[in-house]
């Protein structure tokens, strides 16, 4: 496969692969190839159903609903802080970002604001669960693609984000921290440093996933040029995150409508975006994705206001009649709740907007008229949680 | 093993097969959910290691699995697959349940499209507590369930129905 | 806006007080722009100052709705769903109705049906949502769907992206999307009966099992248990 950068080369390559059937010499009925529910590189359960002709995917349609929990029935009869509970673990890599904007809608509706050091922290915890949820795609996609040592790296790096997350919170996994109106508790002693050296440990592991996989001569052929996705494609389908910026879109929620209470506004980074769209560009903004939030979080550490973390709320919390939409930039893109609240205890609905969804439906239009190989790559590239698409 | 299937084979040779066996498990992972990556942080982290207590985690099909660890939400929808991968394994087999979607539905307990428990589809010998579950907690579970392997009757393991423990 | 918080009541309310009369010309010359160019479709709206649109559209012009928001520079697709408004007859309060019915007590009165903002007169309504980069704005479109005829315009030769989210809503709520061009169900098993979004579908599990979170604070145990085992210490 050459590696061609220019996308409409590509787009055309592939609209030929789909109509004329590039193999036509070898017509043959085709074959049908099932990939999954089970999947070693897949994070729970996606099944793809590509129709093959020879090595080329006629068309691939993924089959969701192995993971499908019933997210927005079950939250009809939960309370406000049951459900904070409770979609922790949608997309469960981040699950501290799953929190904030549920919380920051019914805070809009509430009235509510947080105190200042709450947003701090609110935000320093959303951006280290970005760094948790991003270095294991890094080690997940270098494991989907061949490479395993990557993978481990990963695994281990990890854990020293996931460590300040736990001292912090108490939970490695799924923190249930954020409360209406502000945090559970206060940051422990010594939390604040420990957090810079971890952060630091992070900044050296993305210098060396960028020699180790990015630089890599094998991982560079296997992703450049495969599945490109230009940008019109990408608005219309609602790719969001890093899969957005990666096809040349400048556009991230955090800097462009960042919902009050969290506070990106005092920490100096950039929005990386790289034009090829291809599953090579999405990786690198991931990777560069992943420096920016160590160094927010950095930053954001030496610059914590005093004060207490709790606003004023009642004890026993009704949202009043309305309605809200809020939505930030999570680790795999736009997340939003939708929320409509009768004033009871529990909202009356809740629709959630989640980025794999939007993200992975993409798929059948990118998989046509590539190979089989090149579908792993595209998948992994596109990174989903399946939690977040099947909600 | 015409012997085992007997019950006929010599108590030092049992023991010595069971020990053998206990030190050997090939685990195949089957992530669904959340504790998915907890078990990957258990089996493929350098931090936990699980290789040290003799399980190698990385079979590639389920035909090779000694030990199916089911991690995370079962769905009705995924339920015959998960039955399929059951009856695919070769026996002796067993099952760790790992978290409480898996053993009971945990906070899915009332969702229109949860399997609440695994343990309705298929036999299972270890329930691992949590949501998540630690990744100690997975490999404390690993060590309950080769002691059990390492006094097991393999006879009646082999002849009888699954044990089942409550 | 209402502040549940007690604290500095007066302040709140001076607060309120001002900031009421903000007018979000930005939304306001958005909605005006749409009344104009979708004249009659335009039946309701609502605006929250500087944050949100709502705009209820009729039916049949639903799929030109989502045309001239493309044209006008709404090009990213955020999400396409639907609400059941009917009052839910299982709700959270509703489980220990089973209780009470058992024991000869009447159940619980459902209240009347209330639509959100920008109004609405049947029980289901398709929401959707759409994004400007440009202008860094987003409208919630909304559009009724009479109980009779449970089929709405689709979206999918518009916004690509549209077409899991409507199979999603035909799966959930059992509204169809004409011209759709792959209709099946997205989550569920083919053989699952009824729509679980609607209020009126119950979950079973609740039902056999009351949620145990109803008692918030479980009674202590008996005082003299209590006694007994100090005693026995
Ligand atoms: S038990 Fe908890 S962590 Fe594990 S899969 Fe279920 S919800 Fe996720």
């Amino acid at each position: 496969m050459t590696a061609v950068s220019d996308r409409d080369d590509i787009s055309s390559l592939v609209a030929e692969a789909t109509d004329n059937r590039v193999n036509i010499d070898f017509e043959s009925e085709g074959m049908t190839l099932n990939m999954g529910p089970q999947h070693p590189a897949t994070h729970g359960t996606l099944r793809i159903v590509a129709k093959l002709d020879g090595e080329q995917v006629i068309s691939a349609e993924p089959i969701c609903g192995y993971m499908h929990r019933g997210y927005e029935k079950i939250v009809e009869v939960r309370t406000y802080p049951q459900i904070n509970a409770l979609i922790n673990r949608i997309d469960w890599l981040g699950s501290f970002a799953n929190e904030v904007p549920f919380i920051l809608a019914a805070e809009k509706l509430m009235g509510v604001e947080a105190p200042p050091r709450a947003q701090w922290i609110r935000t320093i915890l959303f951006e280290m669960s970005r760094v948790a949820n991003i270095s294991l795609f890094l080690g997940d996609f270098g494991l989907q693609l061949g490479g395993m040592t990557a993978g481990f790296y990963a695994f281990r790096d990890r854990e020293f984000v996931l460590n300040q997350i736990e001292a912090a919170t108490g939970g490695r996994f799924h923190p249930n921290f954020d409360r209406i109106g502000g945090l559970k508790d206060d940051l422990p002693k010594g939390w604040i440093s420990d957090s810079q050296v971890a952060m630091d440990k992070l900044l050296a592991f993305c210098d060396e996933m960028e020699n180790l996989l990015v630089g890599n001569e094998i991982f560079q052929s296997r992703t450049r040029g495969i599945g490109v996705i230009p940008a019109d494609v990408a608005l219309s389908y609602g790719l969001s995150g890093a899969n957005l910026r990666a096809s040349g879109v400048d556009w991230d929620l955090r800097r462009d409508s960042c919902p009050p209470g969290l506070v990106y506004d005092q920490a100096d980074w950039k929005v990386w975006t790289h034009p090829d769209g291809d599953a090579f560009a999405r990786t690198w903004v991931r990777l560069q994705e992943t420096r920016e939030a160590a160094k927010i979080v950095k930053q954001l550490l030496t610059t914590i206001p005093a004060g207490p973390v709790m606003a004023k709320v009642p004890r026993i919390i009704k949202v009043p009649e309305g309605e809200a939409y809020v939505a930030t930039e999570n680790p795999l893109g736009e997340m939003g709740y939708y929320i409509v609240s009768k004033g009871d205890l529990v909202p009356f609905r809740v629709k959630i907007r989640s980025a794999s969804f939007n993200n992975i439906s993409v798929l059948p239009w990118v998989a046509r008229g590539a190979y089989v190989p090149d579908l792993i790559s595209i998948l992994g590239s596109l990174y989903f949680i399946l939690g977040d698409i099947d909600r | 093993m015409g012997l085992v299937e007997s019950g006929k084979l010599p108590k030092p040779l049992a023991k010595l097969l069971n020990i053998s066996r206990k030190y050997s498990i090939w685990a195949y992972q089957w992530g669904l959910a959340c504790c998915a990556i907890e078990m990957g942080a258990a089996f493929a982290s350098p931090r936990y290691d699980v290789m040290r207590l003799g399980v190698i985690p990385f079979p590639a099909s389920p035909r090779q699995a000694d030990l199916v660890v089911i991690a995370g939400t079962v769905t009705d929808k995924l339920a015959p697959a998960v039955v399929r991968l059951y009856e695919q394994m070769p026996d002796p087999k067993y099952v760790i349940s790992m978290g409480s979607c898996a053993n009971c539905g945990g906070p899915y307990w009332d969702s229109y499209s949860v399997t609440k428990g695994v343990d309705q589809l298929i036999p299972v010998d270890v329930y691992v507590p949590g949501c998540p579950p630690r990744p100690e907690a997975l490999l404390e579970g690993i060590i309950l369930l080769q002691e059990r392997i390492a006094h097991e009757d393999m006879a009646e393991r082999w002849k009888g129905d699954p044990i089942v423990i409550g | 806006m209402i502040r549940l918080s007690s604290a500095d009541t007066t302040e709140t309310e001076a607060a309120t007080a001002a900031e009421t009369p903000i007018v979000d010309e930005r939304r306001e010359a958005l909605l005006a722009e749409f009344t104009a160019r979708l004249g009659e479709g335009v039946l309701g709206s609502h605006i929250r100052a500087g944050d949100d649109l709502w705009i209820r559209v009729d039916r049949s012009v639903w799929r030109e709705t989502a045309e001239t928001a493309k044209a006008m520079g709404y090009v990213f697709f955020d999400y396409v769903s639907a609400i059941d408004w009917l009052p839910s007859p299982f709700g959270r309060d509703m489980d220990a109705q089973e209780d009470l019915i058992v024991s000869g007590t009447p159940a619980k009165e459902v209240g009347p049906m209330t639509h959100g903002y920008a109004g609405g007169e049947t029980r289901f309504q398709i929401i959707a949502r759409l994004y400007s980069l440009a202008d860094g704005m987003g409208i919630h479109f909304k559009t009724d769907v009479p109980d009779d005829d449970l089929t709405a315009p689709t979206w999918t030769s518009v916004f690509a992206g549209s077409n899991w989210h409507e199979r999603e809503v035909m799966e959930m709520f059992g509204i169809s999307f004409a011209g759709h061009p792959n209709m099946i169900n997205m989550y569920l098993p083919t053989d699952f009966q009824g729509h679980p979004m609607r209020k009126d579908f119950p979950l079973l599990a609740r039902r056999v099992r009351p949620w145990p979170g109803i008692v918030d604070v479980e009674p202590m145990p008996g005082g003299a248990i209590d006694d007994e085992e100090g005693e026995s210490e």
